[in-house]
C-alpha cells in the first residue's frame, strides 16, 4: 500500500478564497470563538500585510484595518470545499478517504498509469490545488503516516517517506500532530516526550491506562503495526454541482478558473463510475430582484460522441460562454452531467487509427459547431431527383464508419443506374443566375458559345415545382465551361438564358 | 575540432567526396527537391515530373492561383481527392464559393459522403477553421477559398500544415501571387486550350520552372445527343 496525503492547512480561508474570482479577493480573515472572545484564526496575505496576524482578538484586528472581512468558521463549508477537492483527485485513484483539513489517497493501483509516484504525486496534487487549496503532501506506506507527514509539511512542500527512512522520519515527528493526543498535550509534556520516538519508548501498558486506548492504537497505525481501517469517499449518483460566487461577475474571463474546477470535478466523478458524459447543463444564476428579472441563463450541450476529456469539455464549454451574452451579474454556478453513457474502452494509440480518426472529427465538428453555430457545418446528401435545386440537401455531417464504407462499389452502381453517368458540374449555384443578353447572346464576363447540348431536364410536375429545361454547356473567353439552361416552354416562349452551374 | 581543421587545411574534401561522404544529407539548387514526406499524385504525368517528389506533397501547403472558378479546378485535384476518399479519409470544404454538386463529384470517384463543406464568413474564423481541420488530423485533404490572407496567418497554416498528413490546398485568386507566402509550393492555373490547363510553378523545391505544363483535362463527357444548332442564337 502507498499513501499520499494532501494535507490543507489554510483550509478555513482557503474555501472561501475559492469563492472569488482571483482579482478581486479582499483582506480577509477567519475567526474561532473561545469562550465568550472571538480570536482570529488566520489571516491571508493582504490582512496579514495590515498586521492582522492569528491568535488576535478579533477586536484589535478590527482597530488594525476596519474593512476587513471577517469570516467565521464553518466546518461544514471546509468540508464541501475538501470534498470539492477529493472530486478532483478521484481521476487519480478511486480509494480516497476524507480528513478534517485534507484528503488521504490510496495510490499503489495507479503508480504505473500516471507514470510513477513522482508524477502521480505532482499530477494528484496540481488538481487539488487547483480546485483552490493550499496543500502540504506527505508520502508514506501507512494512512495514517502520509497523514502525520503531511501535516508536519511546510506550505507545498512535499515530504516522500515512502523509502526506508520511512520510521525515522516519523520518530523525529512532534506529540502535537497525533489526533489522541490532544487533550494531554500538557501531560505528555511534562514527562519530558516530545517525539513519537519518545513515546515509543514509553510501556504500551502505562501509556493506555493514562491517556486511554487511542492514543498506542494511533500509534502503532501510524507505524503500519496495526490494521488501520478506511472509510471511502463514495460519491453520488447523480452529478449536480453548484457554487455560489462572493463576487458579482459580469465578464466571462472572470469565472474561467471556477468553471474549470468544476468541470475537473466531474471528471472524477465520471472516471469513478467508469463513465463519459454525452450531454451536461451549464446554468449562471443572476442575482434576482424585481428589476432584473433573469434569474439564470441555461447553457445546454451536447456532445457527439462520449467524453470524460476535461481540456475538452472545457473547449466546448468556454467557447459556448464567449458567444452568449450575459444578461446581468453573475452569483453562482451550477453543472449538471445530464447525459452519461457507460464508457467505451477506449485505448490509447500509438499510430492514428480510422477509430481515433473518428473522434477527432467529432471533436473537430463539436468544436465547429460550438463556434460558428451548428448551421455552419453541413454534409450533402444525394436525393435521386433530376432537378438540380433538389438532387441534394443539406444535413448535418455524419461520419461514415468503416464497415459501411465497405458497400461503396454497390452504392455506386445503385447511383449510377444502369446507364452512364450524366454530365454535371461541380459547382452549383445558389440560385440559378439570370444572364445578360446581348444580340441575343447570353454572357457570362465575354459573350458565351454553347458547346454541347440540349439536354431535357422535365420534372417535378408532382410537387407543383415543376421544371422544363434545357441545358447546354457554353463556354466564355476566359475558358469556364458554364451549365446553362433556357426555359422550354412551348406557349410563354421566354429566351431568358440562366447559369446553373461552372465545371470545376 | 583541431584534428577536423587541421586535415581539412591539410587537403581540402572535392565535391565528390563530400558528396560521397555526405550523401542524401545535401542537397543541390540545381536538383528537383525531393519531399522526405508522403506524396499523393496527382494523376497528370507531366505535373507530377514536375512536383518536388513526384505529386502533391502532404505535411505542407499548396496554394493554387486561380482567375475564376470552372476552369477545370475540380477535375485537376480528381485523382487526389479521390485517392483520400478511397482510403477511408474524409474532405473538408471550407468556403466552397459555390454549392459543391454531388452527384458530379460522385462521377469523378470521390465519395460524397466524406466530404464536410463549413461556411464561415469571417477571415478570421476561416484561418481558425482551417487550422483547426488541419490539427485535428481527421481530414486527408482540407481545401479551402481564401481570398486574403496576410503573410504571417500564411507563416503559421504552413507551420501547423507540417504537423498532420493531410493535403492542404488553399485556393487564392490571381493577384496574390505578387505577395510573399510561406508555402513552398504555389501555383498559377490558367486556362490554355478547351479542356487543357496551363500550370505555371511559381514557387517549388528546387529549380525555378520558366515554362508552364500543360495538361489535359480529363473531358466532360458531351450530352448523349449531339450538338444541334440552335436558331435562337443565331443573329436575327
Amino acid at each position: 500500500m502507498l499513501w499520499i496525503a494532501l494535507h490543507c492547512p489554510t483550509l478555513s480561508l482557503d474555501w472561501i478564497e475559492r469563492r472569488f474570482p482571483a482579482a478581486l479577493i479582499p483582506a480577509m480573515a477567519a475567526t474561532v470563538r473561545k469562550g465568550n472572545q472571538v480570536y482570529i484564526q488566520q489571516a491571508n496575505k493582504p490582512a496579514q500585510q495590515r498586521g492582522v496576524m492569528a491568535h488576535q482578538p478579533l477586536a484589535s484586528a478590527l482597530s488594525l484595518f476596519p474593512d476587513l472581512v471577517v469570516v467565521e468558521n464553518d466546518p461544514n463549508e471546509e468540508m464541501k470545499a475538501l470534498q470539492e477537492a477529493a472530486y478532483a483527485a478521484l481521476r487519480f485513484t478511486p480509494h480516497i478517504s476524507m480528513q478534517r483539513s485534507g484528503l488521504i489517497a490510496e495510490v499503489s493501483g495507479s503508480l504505473k498509469l500516471f507514470g510513477g509516484l513522482k508524477k502521480l504525486c505532482q499530477s494528484l496534487n496540481q488538481a487539488a490545488a487547483a480546485q483552490g487549496l493550499q496543500l502540504c503532501v506527505g508520502i508514506a506506506p501507512t494512512s495514517k503516516g502520509a497523514w502525520l507527514l503531511a501535516q508536519s509539511a511546510p506550505l507545498r512542500a512535499v515530504i516522500n517517506g515512502a523509502s526506508t527512512r520511512f520510521r525515522l522520519l516519523l520518530d523525529s515527528l512532534p506529540i502535537h500532530l497525533l489526533e489522541s493526543a490532544q487533550p494531554h498535550l500538557e501531560v505528555i509534556r511534562g514527562i519530558g516526550c516530545k517525539t513519537l520516538a519518545d513515546l515509543q519508548r514509553l510501556p504500551r501498558s502505562g501509556i493506555a491506562r493514562r491517556f486511554g486506548p487511542d492514543l498506542p492504537t494511533e500509534l502503532d497505525r501510524a507505524y503500519g503495526d496495526s490494521p488501520d481501517p478506511q472509510l471511502w469517499l463514495e460519491v453520488p449518483e447523480y452529478f449536480q454541482q453548484k457554487i455560489a460566487l462572493m463576487a458579482q461577475v459580469e465578464s466571462v474571463e472572470l469565472l474561467s478558473v471556477t468553471v474549470q474546477r468544476m468541470i475537473e470535478q466531474m471528471c472524477g466523478w465520471l472516471s469513478v463510475r467508469y463513465a463519459a458524459v454525452l450531454g451536461f447543463s451549464f446554468v449562471l444564476h443572476h442575482e434576482y430582484s424585481l428589476r432584473q428579472p433573469h434569474k439564470s441563463t441555461l447553457l445546454n450541450i451536447r456532445l457527439s460522441e462520449q467524453s470524460d476529456n476535461p481540456e475538452h469539455l472545457m473547449i466546448l464549454l468556454r467557447e459556448r460562454l464567449d458567444r452568449i451574452k450575459i444578461v446581468a451579474p453573475i452569483c453562482g454556478l451550477e453543472l449538471i452531467a445530464d447525459e452519461i453513457t457507460a464508457e467505451g474502452n477506449h485505448n490509447l494509440e500509438l499510430f492514428p487509427t480510422s477509430q481515433s480518426e473518428a473522434t477527432s472529427l467529432n471533436r473537430f465538428i463539436e468544436k465547429l459547431s460550438c463556434r460558428l453555430g451548428p448551421q455552419a457545418i453541413a454534409g450533402l446528401n444525394i436525393i435521386p431527383d433530376h432537378r438540380p435545386e433538389c438532387s441534394q440537401r443539406l444535413q448535418p455531417f455524419q461520419p461514415l464508419e468503416a464497415s459501411k464504407a465497405n458497400n461503396f462499389s454497390c452504392r455506386k452502381t445503385i447511383l449510377e443506374g444502369s446507364s452512364h453517368p450524366l454530365t454535371r458540374p461541380a459547382w452549383l449555384m445558389d440560385t440559378p443566375l439570370e444572364l445578360r443578353m446581348q444580340r441575343q447572346q447570353p454572357i457570362y464576363g465575354s459573350p458565351l458559345k454553347l458547346l454541347a447540348g440540349p439536354e431535357r431536364i422535365e420534372a417535378g410536375w408532382w410537387d407543383d415545382a415543376l421544371i422544363t429545361r434545357d441545358y447546354f454547356i457554353a463556354e466564355n473567353e476566359l475558358g469556364q465551361l458554364l451549365w446553362i439552361y433556357r426555359e422550354h416552354d412551348p406557349i410563354a416562349k421566354s429566351n431568358g438564358w440562366y447559369l446553373q452551374g461552372l465545371f470545376g | 575540432m583541431s584534428t577536423l581543421v587541421s586535415s581539412s587545411l591539410a587537403s581540402p574534401l572535392s565535391l565528390l567526396q563530400i558528396e560521397t561522404q555526405f550523401g542524401d544529407r545535401i542537397w543541390r539548387g540545381d536538383a528537383l527537391g525531393s519531399s522526405p514526406d508522403q506524396v499523393v499524385s496527382s494523376g497528370f504525368n507531366e505535373l507530377d515530373k514536375a512536383l518536388p517528389g513526384g505529386g502533391w506533397s502532404t505535411h505542407s501547403l499548396t496554394e493554387l492561383l486561380l482567375p475564376a472558378e470552372g476552369l477545370g479546378e475540380i477535375r485537376l485535384l480528381n485523382q487526389s481527392l479521390k485517392y483520400v476518399t478511397q482510403s477511408g479519409r474524409n474532405i473538408l470544404l471550407i468556403n466552397p464559393p459555390h454549392i459543391p454538386y454531388m452527384n458530379a463529384w460522385e462521377n469523378l470517384h470521390i465519395d460524397s459522403r466524406r466530404i464536410l463543406t463549413v461556411r464561415a464568413c469571417k477571415p478570421a474564423e476561416r484561418l481558425w477553421v482551417i487550422e483547426q481541420g488541419i490539427k485535428s488530423g481527421a481530414f486527408g485533404a482540407v481545401i479551402c477559398w481564401l481570398s486574403d490572407a496576410n503573410p504571417q496567418a500564411m507563416r503559421k497554416l504552413q507551420i501547423i500544415a507540417r504537423t498532420t498528413a493531410s493535403l492542404v490546398f488553399l485556393f487564392r485568386p490571381v493577384s496574390a501571387q505578387f505577395e510573399p507566402s510561406a508555402a513552398p509550393l504555389r501555383i498559377l492555373l490558367s486556362p490554355a486550350r478547351r479542356h487543357t490547363l496551363s500550370i505555371r510553378l511559381l514557387k517549388r523545391r528546387g529549380t525555378p520552372v520558366v515554362l508552364p505544363i500543360y495538361i489535359t483535362l480529363p473531358q466532360i463527357r458531351p450530352f448523349s445527343s449531339p450538338v444541334i444548332p440552335i436558331p435562337i442564337l443565331a443573329p436575327a
